[in-house]
């Protein structure tokens, strides 16, 4: 573990009957970064998660939250821990102040009405949690899992199942949480989501961690190919052909578009080939590999 | 402590809100209650004597076991026991303050009970309040147990609507209630005395109104609060493993 490391997995391994789910994770988790876990289902995140949370006990490895071991110190991983499930809930007839006040209690802390209101929540409100929307259930249990003031807040799919207004206010409260210090653990499906919010990506495949790093690391490392879509003047290119290092695919209306592995040395030739017929660039997009294919990519290669 | 009542008081209100548990807890024991007491009243006026007894039996075992079980399985099913357990609520606490939520909804159904049923149908009060204060807390402890059992060992809400019903009919037929045990063919006799209630209402006769029992009252009531304690320990050793599983 390192002195920058808030949550430090080592080794982890988790078996139900003869299956091992968790099979010898480690990572690591900085202060302030968000840092994403992804992975097909089944892969073996929410369980990772799950030990985390101290609700799961683990057969293998050693685990560190702040400083806490979650399978040994529940009350004190608590104190330094929120957790946003997925698949949680409230009792039906909860209003969110009651909720609040509830958590708050069992903390020994004074409830965090600030939060409910900065969450956009109205807690006077007498809605209960029945009534609510899907996105104002999920900024509620945010509000909650931050209620006891947490050093590192884990989120099982926060996002899962909102609309994109919802979903794009909830990317801002996480980046905002950031800001503040807190160091976020997010598990999701969404891989534009993990590619736009997460500092850092773990991919688990079959319980094991399958890459490692930022988003760019795990995107160039691939063997997917760079797009590029390229729009002229006076179509000089058009109908396409191979250019160098820049394979040319299909053309959509005045559109060529090529995918290459070097990108720069592709764009420097089409500009070049412009530039020999007299034409000049009127739009030329780069696309390098989605996380969505490199996952996909990661994913055919465990399955050969 | 204070997070504890806190707690409870809000699942009181909550319990207050939900229809359901409305209907099961206040509503349709009551209901019951008025409809049959003036039936029975006037059909047959020993049946005057324990009609706040047998009509207590019948709303406490109705809100007890048809009441208590679908909440908690559905508090599981949904994921509720989950997002308490991450939060840090412990889940004892859980399981006791539905207990307790429920002996509170169910004590207020029996004093209303007690009181109208001499205001409105002339029924006789008990020659021992203490007597039938004892059968009283023993009905809602052993009842409540059965509930919270049901509870945490159903797997979905359709099963516990039906381990529900299976204890709740034969308690109304077979216990004493309705009708006199002697009525009964022995075969139901030996069935009922599997049921508490069978016990409870055999201690309100003896203990509460000094009537004669086919068992001894003070036995009778032993049997019902060991019958409480049995279920009582099977429910926590279920809902530990239920926990682990959540």
């Amino acid at each position: 573990m390192t002195d920058e490391s808030v949550v430090s997995v080592q080794g982890l391994i988790k078996r139900y009957g003869t299956i091992t789910v968790v099979d010898n994770i480690s990572f690591e988790v900085n202060k302030s970064e968000i840092f994403g876990l992804l992975g097909p289902n089944g892969a073996g995140k929410t369980t990772t998660l799950e030990c985390l949370e101290g609700i799961c006990k683990s057969d293998g490895g050693t685990m560190r939250v702040n400083g806490c071991n979650p399978q040994l110190d529940r009350h004190k991983l608590h104190q330094t821990l929120g957790v946003q499930l997925q698949s949680s809930s409230l009792p039906d007839g909860i209003r969110p102040g009651e909720a609040m006040s509830l958590i708050c209690s069992w903390h020994g802390l004074l409830p965090r009405f600030d939060l409910l209101r900065r969450f956009g929540i109205d807690y006077q409100n007498k809605k209960q949690y029945s009534e609510m929307s899907t996105g104002q259930k999920r900024r509620l249990h945010l509000a909650l899992a931050l209620s006891c003031d947490p050093a590192v807040i884990i989120l099982d799919e926060p996002t899962a199942g909102l609309d994109v207004q919802a979903r794009a206010d909830l990317h801002d409260v996480i980046r905002e949480l950031k800001s503040t210090g807190l160091t976020t653990l997010l598990a999701t499906h969404d891989m534009a989501e993990a590619e736009s919010l997460c500092d850092r990506i773990a991919i688990i495949i079959n319980g094991q961690i399958a890459t490692i790093g930022t988003p760019a690391q795990i995107t160039s490392a691939g063997h997917a190919e760079t797009r590029i879509t390229l729009r002229t003047k006076i179509n000089c290119l058009l109908p396409g052909r191979d250019i160098g290092d820049a394979h040319f695919i299909k053309q959509t209306g005045d559109y060529g578009i090529w995918l290459c592995r070097d990108t720069a040395a592709a764009v420097m030739e089409l500009l070049k080939e412009v530039q020999h017929y007299g034409d000049s660039v009127e739009d030329l997009r780069v696309e390098r590999p989605s996380l969505e294919e490199r996952f996909l990519e990661l994913i055919e290669g465990s399955v050969q | 402590m204070n997070a504890f009542f806190k707690h409870l008081l809000i699942q009181f209100k909550m319990d207050i809100r939900e229809r359901g548990t409305l209907m099961t807890y206040y509503l349709v024991p009551l209901v019951f209650y008025l409809v049959i007491g003036g039936v029975f009243s006037s059909t047959n006026p020993l049946a005057k004597q324990t009609l706040s007894a047998t009509m207590v039996i019948f709303a406490v075992t109705m809100g007890a076991v048809l009441g208590i079980p679908s909440p908690i399985v559905k508090m599981r099913e949904s994921g509720v026991l989950r997002a308490y357990r991450v939060c840090g609520i412990p889940g004892w606490a859980v399981l006791f303050i539905q207990a307790v939520s429920a002996f509170l909804h169910l004590l207020v159904v029996s004093i209303i009970i007690f009181f109208t049923a001499h205001l409105v149908f002339g029924s006789s009060y008990p020659q021992s309040l203490i007597g039938y204060s004892l059968a009283l807390f023993i009905l809602l402890f052993s009842s409540i147990a059965l509930g919270l059992f049901i509870g945490v060992t159903a797997r979905s809400q359709s099963i516990a609507m039906m381990l529900s019903q299976a204890i709740f009919l034969p308690t109304m037929m077979l216990s004493g209630i309705m009708f006199p045990v002697a009525m009964l063919p022995k075969a139901f006799r030996v069935a009922g005395h599997l049921l508490p209630a069978t016990y409870i209402m055999q201690s309100f006769s003896g203990l509460a109104f000094m009537l004669r029992c086919d068992i001894d009252a003070t036995l009778s009531l032993l049997i019902a609060a060991g019958i409480g304690v049995v279920v009582a320990i099977l429910t926590v050793a279920r809902f530990r493993d239920m926990e682990k599983s959540v």
